[in-house]
């Protein structure tokens, strides 16, 4: 092989590492992660990259959701606490700097990083398809307190998006 | 060091046409004339003219391609199942690379293939995007657009593709505004030297103007972005500018004065004084020096690559400074004085607030009368004319900024457009008669 084409796969393969890195996380957290639905106030931005997709506001994503929320620390990394409720929704119940060691059953924690006085745990843009958008758009309209998303979460804390919920309707991607 | 031929098409076709008239003359013999045909690959030109317009209209075409294929990812076509449709687009980037090395390397089309290489790389910015939307990747915006220039870095140098470089340029100058904004711009401050190591290098083994030209235009705007992006303390950012103008000047003066890749020296040179004038006419108004507050000199951690971009500006200026002529060392001394009373005046702020305004207003008028200089010692009207309009221009504000008595402003209108008349007059009387010596 001469020294352009040992040059050129080099730099081919790196390109398909650098791809086969983008997912790697989300791919390893939907394989291993536990089930979590979460409920959701969206708005819908668009990206160019990638196209259409609904911005997910979460009640977790506000610090003060948390009995011990503390001030605003731009790019800290934090766990938040969720416990499942009889009714089966997960809330927000306590912040921690580390992973929580010996959680109950009942109680999952989810990675984060404070930005701009709030928390951001990966799982904030559901993608969704050009010609589903306003269908999506009027059924969260509709249904604002019936939306939710199913995540998974794995045992670091790190949060994969699944799919999205509205009323009965299920969109998965 | 072998000598460094003019290359440019300019020159080449001025030679071409010349060559006839002096052989006839008997100033050069047939044999020294068919020898700088051969040096000069004077028979080529006209192929090579052709060949621009067909790798202008690939890489137009690629590019378009490119953006085709982004839109599709983007759109989300639910048609086709998440699997296939990442084979599919995996497969196109594997085309788009392979088809592009054999056209490039192994066939009589290396222009296609270069243009295929660069669509290539917008596929790989698409994929990243695929791969987000399929696997639901939320998170910084700016983080696709890292990975995407990091994947293009790597096929610009693997491929030596100076259009691939532009695309790193683009796509790493979105993320480092992201990444700073972000609350990292103190980590940001190494985006400007690693643009440079990672791009002007490859500029250099290519002998590309227009990557070493941009790669220059992206330093000069990355450093007052990284003044700016989380405290807009605006009137220090005059620094940053100035320190990336100054450092692009010195670089093209560099390159002009050794003749050492002495393509790249007009380019970068012109580039660094266009910075110049428009940091020193953006703070020649006097209100850009009110409401003057402490600096928090914590804030000023976008001076370690400012100081830097000096510093190496310094350098090349020394290693430049003996191989220049009077008139070139006159040029150069009055733009470090220019770039000094630019950097000086944002501290100076502190203290007053005319004197800044003055050494600005001062440092405009010194470029205005380099470039006015330039253009009479090295014929060149373009040079001449943009001093003039310069300094047109910097009348022009003044007089809209002050309140003063209109007839003192209609004296001084009337003096300065008579004496910029008499000084057009003089120029081109000047140049006239230089041109029938020649002759």
């Amino acid at each position: 092989m001469n020294r352009h084409a040992l040059y050129f796969v080099l730099a081919v393969a790196a390109q398909f590492l650098i791809l086969a890195a983008v997912p790697a996380q989300k791919i390893y957290t939907r394989a291993t992660g536990r089930s979590v639905t979460l409920k959701i106030r969206p708005v819908d931005p668009y990206n160019v990259l990638s196209g259409y997709y609904v911005r997910l506001n979460y009640e977790i994503a506000n610090p003060r959701s948390f009995a011990n929320s503390y001030d605003d620390y731009q790019g800290e990394r934090v766990y938040a606490i969720l416990e499942r409720r009889a009714d089966g929704e997960w809330r927000p119940v306590s912040l921690s700097n580390s992973y929580p060691a010996n959680l109950p059953e009942n109680r999952i924690a989810i990675r984060g990083r404070y930005s701009y006085s709030r928390i951001e745990y990966g799982i904030e843009e559901f993608f969704i398809p050009e010609d589903k958008r306003a269908e999506i758009e009027q059924g969260l309209w509709k249904n604002r307190d019936q939306a939710r998303v199913e995540i998974k979460v794995d045992s670091k804390g790190d949060a994969a998006l699944v799919r999205l919920l509205i009323g009965d309707r299920v969109y998965d991607y | 060091m072998a000598p460094e031929y003019n290359r440019s098409v300019k020159f080449r076709a001025a030679l071409k046409r010349e060559i006839p008239a002096w052989t006839e003359q008997g100033i050069l013999t047939e044999g020294a004339a068919g020898r700088l045909r051969s040096l000069y690959e004077l028979d080529d030109l006209g192929k090579e003219s052709s060949r621009l317009l067909a790798a202008a209209l690939f890489t137009l075409g690629s590019l378009m391609v490119g953006g085709g294929v982004i839109s599709f990812v983007a759109a989300h076509w639910n048609e086709i199942s998440r699997v296939p449709k990442v084979v599919l687009l995996f497969a196109a980037l594997l085309v788009f690379h392979i088809g592009g090395y054999w056209l490039r390397y192994r066939s009589a089309w290396p222009r296609l293939g270069h243009a295929l290489i660069f669509c290539g790389c917008l596929v790989f910015g698409a994929n990243i995007g695929l791969l987000a939307q399929t696997y639901q990747v939320s998170g910084s915006w700016y983080g696709m657009f890292g990975v995407w220039a990091l994947g293009s870095l790597a096929m610009a140098w693997a491929a030596r593709s100076w259009i691939t470089g532009l695309l790193v340029i683009v796509t790493s100058f979105t993320w480092f505004v992201g990444f700073a904004d972000d609350f990292h711009e103190r980590l940001a401050i190494v985006y400007p030297p690693l643009l440079a190591a990672a791009l002007l290098p490859l500029a250099w083994t290519i002998r590309s103007r227009a990557l070493n030209t941009l790669t220059f235009l992206g330093l000069i705007i990355s450093l007052p972005v990284l003044a700016l992006v989380r405290f807009s303390n605006e009137r220090y950012a005059l620094i940053a500018v100035t320190a990336g103008g100054f450092a692009a000047w010195a670089a093209g003066e560099f390159h002009r004065a050794t003749e050492i890749r002495k393509e790249f020296g007009v380019p970068a040179s012109n580039l660094g004084l266009a910075t110049l004038a428009y940091a020193a006419y953006q703070w020649s108004f006097h209100w850009a020096w009110q409401w003057s507050g402490n600096i928090d000199w914590n804030h000023l951690y976008w001076l370690i690559p400012a100081g830097f971009a000096v510093a190496i500006g310094v350098a090349l200026l020394a290693k430049a400074w003996a191989r220049m002529d009077e008139s070139l060392r006159r040029s150069a001394a009055g733009v470090v004085a220019a770039s000094l009373l630019l950097c000086l005046s944002p501290p100076l702020n502190r203290f007053s607030e005319a004197w800044p305004t003055v050494m600005v207003n001062a440092a405009a008028l010194v470029i205005a009368a380099v470039l006015i200089g330039k253009g009479i010692v090295e014929e060149r009207r373009l040079a001449f004319w943009a001093g003039s309009l310069f300094v047109a221009t910097l009348i022009v504000s003044r007089f809209f900024e002050y309140e003063s008595s209109l007839l003192l402003k209609s004296a001084a209108f009337i003096i300065c457009g008579i004496v910029t008349i008499f000084a057009g007059v003089a120029y081109e009387k000047f140049l006239h008669r230089r041109e029938a010596i020649a002759q």
